[in-house]
């Protein structure tokens, strides 16, 4: 057998946690022959429920999970990973301004960058789920920078993503497996940009552009994304109000798809939305990280080049690049730096 | 792309059923290129519950997973349904005895019998998590008896027998899938009986019997017994919540290897009704009924459902017989039936039989 990963899930004490550390565990990421060691991280106070997690891991008697690992300090959760999920974040409390919850969660990120640098390899991969996600990212790479390359560290913006494609199906009537290149633009947050003028539908047996396919430009601009709409933006808001509890499952899945597409790559002709570091592509501040359709392969991601922007989608991108330059400035603020 | 199954969840709007339907929509049981339709039950007051739990699976973007229902009443639950995971139940609520929690439950168990036999198929397969899952089970299959055989029956002691292994594994230094023929025997209860006599490790290429490879007879007696008994407990006061996910995997395994099979020289436990075999009582014929086979008999009540090895081919699971049980088996798996006994009685008796 080959040589195990080691997957750190921080929060795996939390409800994301609880469905995400499964479906990595039985194989959905990397593979049912891959050999895995879980470490799982959360805060002391919650070293009881992590160790029932640990227990209820066991207990599924997985044939590739050749360990797992309760720990409650940086140390341990960090030394050797190939894989970092970071979920766990500073949740929103009552009476919490925004900028207040920018500042308790950068300086997580802060923290936890640090750890990797000091303890993890210069190939582990990051995926921050924790928001606000790409600003904790954002951090995150700045404190690990010097041992682990920028481009290893991303946000998630895939369930934004995969919300996106199963709206298309349904308003297309295909199942969502029909459809691809949709893309999530910016940052996951109420000012992303979910973008289908690029998206291919595949229908009876014919690729066909999505716009045609769901035959309603109308929709595609104002229910699909619209700030008070409540498909994709809203949808999380939605899910909260009727289950009292976050969409766990779907992030969880999410997660387990980006990661996995960033391990196996994607197929040829098709890309998939990931926050990564900017390169200047279409206007971007380079290093923000921001939500761009990517195509992986060996392991790393290229943004995809040369897409059409109409004027439409470049006010949406203005709108959310603005958005992030703002809590970056914040971050940075509260990491007690300089502004960029 | 093969027709679509019909896979009913009930109590999907409950810590288990949120961990259950995502593995079924992801193909864990049917495979990846199965397509399926979801049927997600739960009672009235989980609507929005149940709605959101719809959502997500459609945001999960699952390219086999082509419907996703969810509803509240029995007749659109049942209908047509190839596979059913019953994991809605009445919980335990303060004051309440256990003999009040098995009457509440059995009466929804004969409820959703009644309705097996009048909206699903004769071939749906069902298995049965929530508590009491044996005598659950058993009711259940009784008042579907005039559709659906008893032998599409069944309760999960699935998960104990991966708790089983894994503490095997554990002791022995291997991995879960060096472990095989594990047995766990009975009831779903603190009665069941984990068993390693049969069992086999497989360490460093070389296949050992499990006690030997364990070293520790005591340990497989006593401490390994009451380990894999109590996990559930013990799981509850570390998490305050039940075992949720792993409870999943395990009501996915069992459903799995009832459609795909064993391998050769393999078994594994599953709670079914019992014929006869290792003295645990079998079903009560309707008089004037005459024995031509066992899946076509219609019982006045079935065997007890008692967690059995089984091996399966073809969709059907067959008991392994001839295993020796030493007196220590012997007391155990006595223990065990005649706790089943007393539940069977009791339910029978609060559906009025």
């Amino acid at each position: 057998m080959a040589s195990p990963l080691r997957v750190l899930v921080t929060g795996a004490a939390g409800q994301i946690g609880y469905s995400l550390v499964l479906q990595i565990a039985k194989g959905d990421v990397f593979g049912k022959e891959t050999p895995i060691v879980l470490v799982l991280l959360d805060i002391p106070p919650m070293a009881a429920v992590l160790e029932g997690v640990q227990f209820e891991l066991t207990d599924c008697a997985l044939a590739n999970l050749t360990g797992v690992e309760a720990v409650t300090n940086e140390k341990d959760a960090f030394t050797n990973i190939d894989y970092a999920f970071l979920v766990g974040a500073m949740p929103r409390k009552e009476g919490m301004e925004r900028k207040d919850l920018l500042a308790a969660n950068v300086r997580i990120f802060k923290s936890q960058g640090a750890a990797l640098a000091e303890f993890a390899k210069p190939t582990t991969k990051v995926i921050v789920v924790g928001n606000p996600a790409n600003t904790n990212a954002f951090i995150c790479a700045k404190y690990a920078a010097g041992k682990i390359p920028a481009r290893n560290f991303s946000a998630m913006t895939r369930l934004d993503h995969n919300r996106a494609s199963a709206q298309v199906a349904i308003k297309s009537g295909v199942t969502v497996g029909n459809v691809k290149n949709v893309i999530i633009w910016g940052n996951h947050s109420s000012t992303q940009f979910p973008d289908v003028s690029h998206a291919k539908v595949n229908k009876n047996g014919s690729e066909v552009d999505a716009v045609s396919a769901v035959g309603d430009s109308a929709w595609l601009q104002s229910g699909f994304i619209s700030v008070r709409g409540v498909t994709v933006q809203k949808r999380g808001a939605v899910i909260i109000e009727r289950r009292k509890l976050s969409s766990a499952m779907s992030a969880a899945k999410a997660a387990c798809d980006h990661i996995h597409d960033w391990y196996k790559g994607t197929p040829a002709g098709s890309f998939v939305s990931m926050a990564v570091p900017s390169d200047g592509s279409y206007g971007i501040p380079e290093g923000l990280i921001f939500s761009f359709p990517v195509t992986i392969s060996n392991g790393e991601w290229k943004i995809v080049q040369g897409l059409e922007l109409n004027d439409f989608a470049k006010e949406k991108i203005a709108v959310t690049t603005k958005e992030l330059l703002e809590e970056r400035d914040e971050a940075l603020a509260a990491c007690g730096e300089s502004k960029q | 792309m093969s027709t679509a199954l019909r896979v009913l969840i009930t109590g999907a709007a409950g810590q288990i059923g949120y961990s259950l339907v995502l593995q079924i929509a992801k193909g864990d049981v049917f495979g990846r290129d199965t397509p399926i339709e979801l049927v997600l039950f739960d009672i009235p007051l989980m609507t929005n519950a149940l709605e959101s739990i719809q959502m997500e699976l459609i945001d999960c973007a699952l390219s086999n997973l082509i419907g996703v229902e969810a509803v509240t009443s029995e007749k659109e639950a049942f209908t047509n349904v190839d596979f059913a995971f019953l994991a809605g139940s009445m919980p335990r609520k303060e004051g309440m005895e256990r003999n009040d929690l098995l009457a509440a439950n059995v009466r929804i168990f004969k409820s959703q019998g009644k309705d097996l036999a009048e909206f699903a198929k004769p071939t749906t397969k069902v298995l049965v998590v929530s508590n009491p899952a044996n005598t659950n089970a058993f009711i259940c299959a009784k008042y579907a008896a005039r559709k659906i055989p008893a032998r599409n029956f069944s309760a999960l002691t699935r998960l104990d027998h991966n708790r089983a292994v894994a503490q095997i594994a554990l002791k022995a230094g291997v991995t879960a899938d060096k472990v095989k023929n594990v047995i766990v025997w009975g009831n779903h209860s603190n009665t069941q009986f984990p068993d390693a006599s049969h069992a086999t490790v497989t360490k460093n290429g070389v296949e050992h019997k499990a006690p030997f490879a364990v070293g520790d007879s005591n340990w497989i007696e006593n401490e390994f017994i009451t380990t894999v008994r109590d996990r559930g407990g013990v799981i509850i006061e570390k998490r305050k919540a039940c075992s949720a996910f792993s409870a999943a995997k395990a009501a996915c395994d069992h459903m799995y290897d009832w459609i795909t099979g064993t391998p050769l020289g393999s078994f594994i436990s599953m709670s079914v009704p019992s014929d006869g075999s290792y003295g645990v009582p079998e079903g009560k014929i309707e008089k004037g009924m005459s024995w031509t086979s066992f899946s076509g008999l219609v019982f006045s009540f079935p065997g007890l459902v008692f967690s059995f090895p089984v091996t399966i081919s073809d969709g059907e699971w067959t008991i392994v017989k001839g295993l020796e049980l030493n007196e220590f088996a012997k007391e155990k798996i006595a223990l065990t039936i005649e706790e089943l006994l007393n539940e069977r009685d009791e339910a029978l008796g609060a559906c009025e039989e």
